[in-house]
């Protein structure tokens, strides 16, 4: 398309729910495109060439980006064809767009490079790839196109067993299926998703359309074994006995705690424990649901992170005045920018600069203060690019009835201890170029290589993986065929 | 989903249950627990399996109706129902090897806990005495403990019209502590093991370190997920946090810190207690949904 177009410089905006209305509630809080505003943004694209685009080489598993965007304008005037067609582009590389669309951090990725911000904003692509998803779950057309591809499925005879039903397992037993396998995850907890489903809130990322994402699967013919622990119900060892290949995609699920006095007092929840309980078992509903959750009049999140930013968000939809407590400053702030400022306008103080150093309790037992060493920023980096930060030896205290930890998480210990499978110091699993582990037929992708690291990124590693499990089966076959 | 084969009120308060779980039932061992899931909007809790058998592929488990997850099981589930969710094998079995003269004790419900632990251990050559203290109409598994190990003794206590749930607690502890004090001091023990609430744990404890015998004992935290991913059941030992579901559920009685596990326990009473009210409220306005 050469065309010369004219220049947009201003986003169209996509609807969000009144602030005042959000704190309330667990519903999403942006609306995202109609078609209509979907196609006004999508004009704005420059359609950058392929080979160029810089867009696509910011995005992890290089999404068409300009493809996708160009197909919403083509078939303007037919948007049940031009959303199949944007849905085809995308699922070229990615199995997960409702979901990333929604969650990646795009400013850092895809729309960090975008050449659009050199004279206006950048394209709003992750809102077009949202859309797209959107779209496309709503008229069934995602459904279409997955069972136009079904037929031509042919059978394997191979069986491959996956642990863990986050993004990066879901996106390998996709894709396995796709190509023919007999797939069968195994999944700890009692619903498939993994963080979408257990840590990311509902305001973020119903979880209907999780729901959908693993219904599809199951058309596919995945089978889905909830409530198996690898490690406990079943061993890696059985598992390879039964299945021709396995991939580990079990996250990093073990919260870190801070080593400080006090840390067992009640009302201290680790993000993941206060996620859990709110998203999964949807202790915001209590007593309708059955689990509790105790939200003070005063919290403080440690951590500024994703997920301190999903719980300090979800304790304000409790009414509570929440603080967010972060040892370094604002530029170092972690999660992705439209959380920051969702957070910002639903009240949610920052404090920067405080370690905590001790958690106070009172008689009964409970938290009541948390006190903070004051820390100062040097002008010499870290590795990976953060000022590196000193206490400063003076302290301050503040007052909360729960505190909520959201300083990071290792990956699951079940997993790491099988016999035989090497993993670094930090309990990462060790995997070659492949994403092979040290035991033959056993591959490992997402936050269970990673450490903590992103949906996208947890889902290219199952698509990385996939190609690579078929690869090995296949030479399998072959070699057993001979 | 996990069928209920069989279900029926074992003693007062006690409902034991015989559910199609394949998946654990060929892996349990002695000293494990499952997580069940019984309805769309309930809640995860932990439960131990007492009997098991790996070709038939089920469960038994037994629960002490105590609050609304244990108090909805009892009355909605019949035999033909089935559990959402039993998630398992799950925490570390208990160490099977002689100890010699073992001292097991059960608090109330802690003895169906006790069984399948006292019985592997007679079984591999240990001197098991099993106690059960108890109120009287929560007796249970008498005679299969009298048929599993050396002796089975039973401190029961009748119910005073008028106690509530302190003054049953207040009786038991008192029970307890007395009698275990006259086996430590009229026998030799290489190990004394004990499950039930932690108030009453503790309690024996503080005798059997007069004794100075070595002390197991299975915790209670509050769990959520039961595989180490939330921190719910963090307890202290020897100093250190670990998490009850992976690291346990048994720990040196003499590291535990005791207190900090009461106050623990006790976190959510105020929203238990709401809870069980809005359901007995509920009850009370379809009294069809009542009996079984
Ligand atoms: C609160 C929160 C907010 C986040 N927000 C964002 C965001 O906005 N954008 C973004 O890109 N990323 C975000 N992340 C990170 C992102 O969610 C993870 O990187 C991603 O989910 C990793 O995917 P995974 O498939 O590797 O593992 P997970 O999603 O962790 O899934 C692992 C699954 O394996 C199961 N499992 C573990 N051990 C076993 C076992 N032994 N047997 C059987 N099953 C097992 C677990 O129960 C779980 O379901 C967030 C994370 C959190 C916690
Ligand atoms: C490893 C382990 C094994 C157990 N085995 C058995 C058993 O075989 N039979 C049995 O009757 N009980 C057992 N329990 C205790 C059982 O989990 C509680 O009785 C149950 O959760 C009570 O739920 P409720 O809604 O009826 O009562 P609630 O009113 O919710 O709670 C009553 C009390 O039960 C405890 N409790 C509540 N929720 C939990 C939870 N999620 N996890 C742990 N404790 C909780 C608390 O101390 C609470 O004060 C076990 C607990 C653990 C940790
Ligand atoms: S860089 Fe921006 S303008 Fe260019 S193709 Fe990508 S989204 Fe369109
Ligand atoms: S119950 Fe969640 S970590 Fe133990």
């Amino acid at each position: 398309m050469a065309v010369k177009r004219k220049i947009i410089k201003e986003r169209v905006p996509t609807p969000e729910r009144p602030v005042e209305e959000r704190i309330k509630s667990f519903v999403e809080v942006n609306l995202g495109y109609t078609f209509e505003l979907a196609v006004k943004e999508a004009e704005r694209c420059l359609q950058c060439p392929y080979n160029y685009a810089p867009c696509i080489k910011g995005c992890p598993v290089h999404i068409n980006i300009p493809g996708f965007i160009g197909k919403l304008v083509e078939y303007r005037n037919d948007p049940d064809k031009a959303v199949k067609e944007a849905l085809n582009v995308i699922w070229a590389c990615n199995s997960l767009p409702a979901t990333t669309g929604r969650v990646c951090p795009q400013e850092d990725q895809c729309e960090m490079n975008c050449v659009m911000g050199k004279v206006g904003d950048k394209i709003n692509i992750g809102k077009l790839e949202r859309f797209v998803a959107d779209y496309a779950r709503e008229h069934g057309i995602d459904e279409e196109l997955l069972f136009e591809m079904v037929p031509r499925i042919e059978k394997k005879g191979q069986k491959v067993a996956i642990i863990g039903a986050g993004p990066a397992g879901l996106t390998a037993a996709g894709e396995l299926a796709k190509l023919g396998y007999d797939v069968t995850i195994y999944e700890a907890l009692h619903e498939a998703g993994g963080v979408l489903m257990y840590g990311i809130p509902e305001f973020r990322l119903p979880k209907s359309i999780v729901e959908s994402e693993i219904d599809k699967l199951k058309k596919l013919g995945v089978k889905i074994l909830t409530d198996h622990i690898v490690g406990k119900t079943v061993t890696m060892e059985e598992l390879l006995k039964e299945y021709d290949a396995v991939f580990i995609g079990s996250g990093a699920g073990t919260p870190r705690l801070i080593n400080a006095p006090g840390i067992n007092l009640n009302g201290i929840y680790t993000a993941n424990e206060f996620l859990t309980r709110v998203n999964l078992m949807k202790a915001y509903l209590f007593p309708e649901y059955d689990t509790p959750v105790k939200v003070g009049k005063r919290v403080i999140v440690i951590g500024a992170g994703n997920t301190g930013m999903d719980a300090a968000r979800s304790a304000r939809r409790f009414g509570a005045e929440v603080t967010i407590a972060y040892r370094r400053g604002e530029e170092d702030v972690s999660a992705r920018v439209e959380e920051v400022e969702h957070a910002k306008e639903e009240g949610i103080k920052f404090v920067y600069f405080v370690n905590p150093v001790e958690f106070i309790g009172d008689e009964k037992g409970n938290v009541k203060a948390v006190k903070f060493e004051k820390m100062k920023a040097l002008d010499e980096r870290d590795s990976r690019g953060k000022r590196k930060i000193v206490g400063t030896g003076e302290y301050v205290t503040i007052e909360a009835d729960t505190v909520i930890i959201a300083i990071g998480k290792h990956p699951n210990r079940l997993i790491i201890n099988t016999p035989g499978l090497e993993v670094d110091r930090r309990g990462k699993i060790v995997v070659n170029e492949n994403l092979m582990t040290s035991i033959p037929g056993v591959f490992a992708g997402g936050d269970a290589i990673r450490g903590e690291a992103t949906v996208i990124l947890a889902m290219g590693d199952g698509r990385k993986a996939a190609k690579a499990i078929h690869e090995y089966l296949t030479e399998k076959r072959e070699s057993q065929n001979a | 989903m996990y069928r209920i084969l069989d279900k029926k009120e074992l003693a007062m308060k006690e409902v034991w249950y015989k559910i199609h779980a394949p998946h654990v039932a060929k892996k349990v061992q002695p000293g494990q627990f499952v997580i069940v899931r019984a309805f769309p909007n309930g809640e995860r809790i932990p439960l131990t399996p007492i009997r098991w058998d790996r070709e038939e592929g089920w469960i038994e488990l037994v629960t002490f109706v105590r609050g609304k997850t244990t108090m909805r099981m009892a009355n909605e589930l019949k035999p033909g129902d089935a559990l959402l969710n039993v998630a398992g094998p799950l925490g570390n079995p208990a160490e099977m090897k002689k100890f010699g003269k073992i001292l097991a004790i059960g608090l109330i419900t802690g003895i169906v806990e006790v069984f399948p632990i006292a019985k592997a251990w007679q079984e591999i050559g240990n001197d098991v005495t099993t106690l059960h203290v108890s109120p009287n109409p929560m007796v249970v598994l008498r005679e299969d403990l009298e048929n599993s190990v050396s002796r089975h003794i039973v401190e029961g206590f009748d119910l005073q019209p008028g106690w509530g749930m302190n003054e049953i607690a207040q009786e038991l502890v008192k029970r307890a502590v007395a009698k275990v004090k006259e086996l430590l001091e009229s026998e030799h023990w290489d190990l004394v093991f004990i499950v039930g609430p932690a108030g009453g744990q503790k309690a024996v404890f503080e005798v059997v370190k007069e004794y100075g015998i070595p002390m197991e004992a299975d915790l209670h935290p509050i769990m959520v997920d039961g595989t180490g991913m939330c921190g719910s059941c963090r307890v202290t030992v020897g100093g250190e946090v670990k998490f009850a579901c992976i690291d346990g559920p048994g720990f040196d009685a003499y590291k535990v810190d005791w207190d900090e596990l009461i106050h623990r326990v006790g976190f959510y009473t105020d929203m238990e207690k709401k809870a069980m009210e809005e359901y007995m409220k509920l009850f009370k306005q379809t009294p069809q949904g009542g009996e079984q």
